[in-house]
């Protein structure tokens, strides 16, 4: 149970929650996102590409992190770019970097009312939307612990809960089932379709079996260029028993990138 | 934000820092150059003063550590993602290191009170005046630190800092010689050292120390807050504007506050009843152990035809402060921590008012002191004991009459200020 406010309640204005149109984004010099279209609305995304594809940079682009260097980006309804007051932007957004950096000193408590307020919730509601987030991430005995003493799993699962404190409308999670247990990555997956009922849910990851599992559609990027968005089950319809991979959506991953960089190379 | 804070206070460097200022702190008071503080309290607000020597570099360094927090932890990445501007962000900390230096500062200021909580009556104003000017020297320190610390994030900035901090507090007054109030403006420290029974520090000096210390913090604060080169260009305005203003403001005087008197810590208080034993106020705590002693000199004393009948404290500041002469008055220095004896009455009264060029020879006074008490010299920490037991011996050798018109010659001879060397020896001849 949380209180909504009006603002929340209100209909949005703006018919994606991600919108990005021949976007392009620098990784140093590099152009990792080279003219990108892409639209994300409420569900959950699965985005897989091989290393070097340019999911993190553009997860870091849809984070506010870096500005896009061409093309448009839009999130939330705002433009993304140079003069825009992200203020708004930034308070629904939830962003678990590849990279976790965190207050080793912090209890995994404290962490994670240090984000809400950060991310300028309104005060009366931060106490009972952190003890919400670590609930629902699984932490509830080790709230009190310091973030140094967590193990690899749970220093994951503390960095999610920082990043749904706020209930986000744009979720944006960098591999975030690196370290976790099966159980864990189950209850991790129920979360992620919890969450993605109402908000936007991208989720950069190499584990083909995470995105059946968990969400609604997938998107393959190479080479910084989109390749494939569609639903899990159109990914499964891309494979041929020929191609590599343990499970049909495995194959039909092996497929389009298979297809993608022919197509390339032509 | 107040929960931030309470997060911050005990998270951060803040406790650490509270604690390092405390015991740092309140070892070098007591074990730095011994207690130089035992007077009262304004020599221990500046004796806390002289030691930010060393609190105040490590308060630049526990800033910087701070500071460096964010690029240790690498949490550059998540914060860039979260609308609250790094200004706003800045604050707890700000707020968690000035509570944390204050607090040590503060408690490093109790734990050298506990030592003159017995004898200390006096508590001037001025006692708060020079602390704040002191808690907010590390304030600036902490915040100057931290700005420091953000624009070089790296592990040794903090080390780095401490050193240069220290050596800049060293070097100041080498720097500004022979203008010594210049030094008092830019130096937390100057001056604060060995502070007098009576010395207090000028409004306008504290003053003017205020003035640079918070222009030197909104500087730090502004640096901080600064996310591009415009803003921390116009960070060097406030430090500029309160550099000139505390300028300004410090008189041109040299030896400014070592040479100030607090005349209300050296107005005299003085015992009930007869005969009268006036101590100064700063050292009112004293007066009941010093009255008895002084008492007994006065009857000893009596045996002499126009003897004192009087004891005050002798107020004498260096260099030039006299208490106003009275035949009639002893006057005997009194120092916290050593006792005040009948014999050092009695001897009093063969001193010559403070004016005379010639005072009367240690020797002659302890002589005649001990000749009127009866018993040999025993001033164990006079050089000239052996000469005084001497001069004794050849008084009391002499007839009775003799000896005590040799006394009284001697006590003539200092009342007027016409001692010459040696009246007991030579008439014992």
């Amino acid at each position: 149970m949380r209180t909504v406010s009006a603002a929340e309640a209100a209909p949005t204005t703006y018919p994606w929650a991600v919108h990005a149109q021949e976007l392009q984004v620098r990784a140093g010099r590099h152009l990792a996102v080279d003219g990108l279209d892409l639209t994300l609305g409420t569900g959950v995304h699965g985005l897989l590409g091989p290393n070097g594809a340019g999911k993190t940079t553009l997860m870091r682009a849809l984070a506010t992190v870096v500005r896009p260097a061409g093309g448009r980006l839009t999130v939330l309804g705002e433009a993304v770019d140079g003069r825009a007051d992200l203020r708004l932007v930034r308070r629904g957004l939830g962003y678990l970097p590849q990279q976790f950096g965190f207050y080793p000193r912090f209890t995994v408590r404290e962490f994670v009312e240090y984000l809400a307020w950060l991310k300028e919730m309104p005060k009366a509601t931060v106490p009972g939307a952190v003890q919400r987030a670590i609930d629902r991430v699984g932490l509830t005995d080790r709230a009190g612990a310091r973030m140094k003493t967590l193990s690899g799993g749970m220093l994951r699962r503390a960095g999610i809960a920082q990043a749904i404190v706020n209930d986000p409308a744009v979720l944006l999670l960098d591999e975030p089932t690196v370290g976790l247990d099966p159980e864990q990555r189950l209850d991790f997956r129920e979360l992620l379709r919890d969450v993605g009922v109402d908000s936007c849910v991208l989720v950069s990851t190499h584990l083909v079996e995470d995105v059946v599992a968990a969400c609604t559609d997938v998107i393959v990027m190479n080479e910084g260029r989109l390749v494939h968005q569609g639903a899990v089950d159109e990914l499964i319809a891309q494979g041929g028993d020929g191609d590599a991979g343990d499970s049909p959506a495995e194959r039909g991953y092996s497929a389009l990138l298979r297809r993608h960089r022919a197509g390339a190379a032509r | 934000m107040s929960r931030v804070l309470r997060i911050e206070l005990r998270r951060s460097a803040a406790l650490g820092t509270a604690l390092i200022l405390l015991v740092i702190g309140t070892i070098s008071l007591y074990f730095a150059e011994g207690i130089e503080f035992a007077s009262g309290w304004m020599q221990l607000a500046m004796s806390q003063r002289l030691y930010l020597a060393l609190l105040w570099p490590l308060a630049l360094a526990a800033g910087a550590w701070q500071s460096s927090r964010e690029h240790r932890s690498k949490v550059g990445e998540l914060f860039a993602s979260t609308p609250r501007p790094r200004a706003h962000r800045m604050v707890p900390t700000l707020g968690a290191m000035a509570i944390a230096v204050v607090c040590g500062y503060l408690a490093m200021g109790i734990a050298g009170g506990l030592w003159i909580i017995g004898t200390a009556r006096y508590f001037p104003v001025s006692v708060f005046v020079v602390t704040a000017v002191g808690a907010l020297a590390l304030i600036a320190a902490a915040w100057l630190g931290q700005a420091i610390g953000r624009l070089l994030p790296s592990l040794v900035t903090a080390p780095a800092l401490g050193v240069a901090g220290l050596a800049l507090l060293l070097l100041i007054p080498g720097a500004t010689r022979p203008r010594g109030w210049l030094a008092l403006v830019f130096s937390p420290i100057y001056e604060m050292n060995m502070p007098g029974a009576y010395a207090t520090v000028p409004g306008r000096a504290s003053l003017s120390q205020a003035i640079w210390l918070a222009a030197l913090a909104t500087t730090a604060v502004l640096l901080l807050a600064s996310g591009g080169w415009r803003l921390r260009v116009a960070a060097v305005l406030p430090v500029v504007l309160g550099a000139t203003l505390a300028i300004a403001i410090m008189p041109r005087d040299n030896r400014y506050v070592t040479d100030a008197v607090d005349q209300a810590a050296m107005a005299l208080v003085c015992a009930d009843d007869e005969p009268r034993v006036c101590v100064s106020r700063v050292h009112s705590g004293l007066l009941a152990d010093v009255t008895s002693p002084a008492r007994q000199g006065l009857t000893i004393l009596a045996k002499l035809p126009g003897a004192p009948t009087q004891v005050h404290e002798d107020t004498t500041t260096y260099p030039d402060v006299y208490p106003v002469w009275h035949d009639d008055v002893a006057l005997v220095r009194i120092v916290t921590g050593e006792s005040v004896t009948a014999a050092d009455v009695v001897s009093a009264a063969f001193q010559t008012p403070p004016q005379c060029d010639r005072p009367t020879a240690s020797a002659d006074s302890l002589a005649a002191a001990y000749w009127l008490i009866g018993t040999q010299p025993v001033a164990s920490d006079s050089p000239d004991l052996a000469e005084a037991v001497a001069r004794w011996e050849a008084l009391r050798a002499a007839p009775a009459a003799e000896a005590q018109a040799q006394v009284v010659a001697l006590r003539t001879a200092a009342l007027t200020c016409t001692t010459d060397s040696n009246i007991l020896s030579r008439s014992a001849r």
